[in-house]
């Protein structure tokens, strides 16, 4: 087998290792627009090996360990882009407070991948099947996005314009991910996939029982995750749970608009996210 | 063209690589560590798994550069491995193979997971296993044969 053929090579290009994020943001505006920042990698080399992009530099976050923590503040809980799938799931402080993102980051790819795979590159990528997004959407986090010239905070919901297109500028990288630090916090994330295992629709749901507020996102039917709240869902907090879960799905049915591709037609997805809805929030609420 | 030291299977290596050269190619072309099989080369068969640091990942999707003053641990390394070794032994007393294509790729994945936790319930270790794909389907012998093998792995422990 020849191994100088596309598809098992990879295109030309200098790798820089920066030890610290300063010096990740410096190599970026030095070479902007001729950089992609690597994280996990794994879509990074796919694309590459498909010479779907050509960068001339690549710039591997893997040995900037302040990208790589989890920290309580008066913030909210702060977990690092560089932080791996395996670790959000292991991690007691994201199961208790942070659970849909403990349990879409258990569909990041395999089990193997998930030792590579990390939150940043996950929800950065832009793709609609991203596990990441959704659940960070239902939990109303907020992304701290920074570049040479200074950082800005940008909502999770705003961070996906459409299939590979995102709001983060050629300078910019996700640094952290913030998410409100709450009691009493309940939440899941079901995917259904086919089999090939590509999501054909998502829903993280995460539930505030102290504050009454609910938060809804579904994803991978489009190219931005659809965002739910109490309101738009029409959820009365008095009335029974399956009036609710029932009146909530049926919004969710008429609301989105899904798009057809190799994977699911439209018709399938907008069903999908319908009865995905109602289970979800059959798992958050106990029975009915 | 740059220089990289790897540590394999035990031995630290000198290797002269390119940026653009993937952590499988130097261990199967520059390296003769032909335990690591190349398959898919998209990162969802598996078979190039390796132990980088003691942790598994698909060497199809990692770059040589990379791994730069990192310990590989490939099928050939653990076979110094008095466990794993039983784990190998595990595998050919349960016929846990067909073309045996990707035997190094789960040995090397369940020795990482049974060194991990040997009293892993059946069906976690399924959901561990799962980022190795076997063609031929010989997925229950190797269920069995790993679970076979959790015993030499607790001894160890205790």
């Amino acid at each position: 087998m020849s191994f100088t053929t596309p598809y098992f090579t990879l295109p030309k290009f200098v790798y820089f290792k920066p030890k610290n994020i300063e010096e990740a943001l410096g190599m970026l505006k030095q070479h902007k627009g001729r950089a992609k920042v690597m994280a996990g990698g794994i879509m990074l080399v796919n694309l590459m090996k498909e010479r779907q992009i050509f960068p001339e530099y690549v710039i591997d976050l893997k040995n900037i360990d302040e990208l790589k923590k989890i920290n309580v503040t008066e913030n909210g809980i702060e977990i690092g882009s560089m932080v791996t799938a395996i670790e959000l799931q292991n991690s007691k402080l994201i199961k208790e407070k942070c659970p849909a993102l403990a349990k879409a980051a258990s569909f990041m790819g395999d089990r193997t991948l998930q030792h590579t795979v990390t939150i940043g590159g996950n929800i950065s990528v832009g793709m609609p099947s991203t596990d990441g997004l959704p659940a960070l959407m239902s939990m109303d986090s907020v992304l701290e996005v920074r570049s040479s010239e200074g950082k800005r905070f940008l909502p999770s919901s705003e961070l996906v314009l459409g299939i590979g297109r995102t709001s983060l500028k050629e300078d910019e990288i996700i640094t952290k991910i913030i998410v409100p630090n709450d009691e009493k916090v309940m939440g899941t994330y079901l995917k259904f996939i086919n089999a090939s295992e590509v999501a054909i629709a998502t829903v993280a749901v995460t539930v505030h029982h102290e504050k009454k507020k609910l938060a809804l996102s579904v994803g991978a039917i489009a190219p931005r995750p659809y965002y739910f709240d109490n309101s738009s869902l029409q959820w009365n907090w008095e009335g029974s749970v399956a009036e609710n879960i029932k009146r909530a799905s049926d919004v969710v049915y008429k609301a989105v608009q899904p798009m057809s591709d190799a994977v699911a037609s439209a018709e399938y997805r907008k069903e999908m996210s319908k009865i995905l809805t109602a289970r979800a929030l059959k798992e958050v609420f106990g029975g009915a | 063209m740059r220089t990289i030291s790897l540590k394999v299977n035990g031995i630290v290596k000198e290797v002269a690589v390119e940026d653009n050269e993937l952590l499988l190619n130097v261990l199967r072309e520059k390296l003769g560590v032909t335990s690591v099989k190349a398959a898919c080369w998209r990162g969802e068969c598996g078979l190039c798994t390796v132990l980088l640091d003691g942790i598994p990942v698909k060497s199809c999707m990692t770059l040589a550069v990379e791994a730069d003053g990192k310990e590989v641990i490939t099928a050939e390394g653990l076979y110094s491995d008095e466990r794993a070794k039983k784990l190998m032994e595990s595998f050919v007393k349960h016929g846990a193979m067909q073309c045996g294509f990707c035997t190094p790729a789960f040995v090397v994945t369940s020795h990482y997971v049974l060194s991990k936790n040997p009293d892993i319930d059946g069906e976690e270790l399924k959901k561990e296993l799962n980022g190795v794909i076997c063609r031929c389907g010989t997925y229950y012998q190797i269920y069995e044969a790993v679970k076979d093998a959790e015993k030499y792995y607790k001894k160890e422990k205790v």
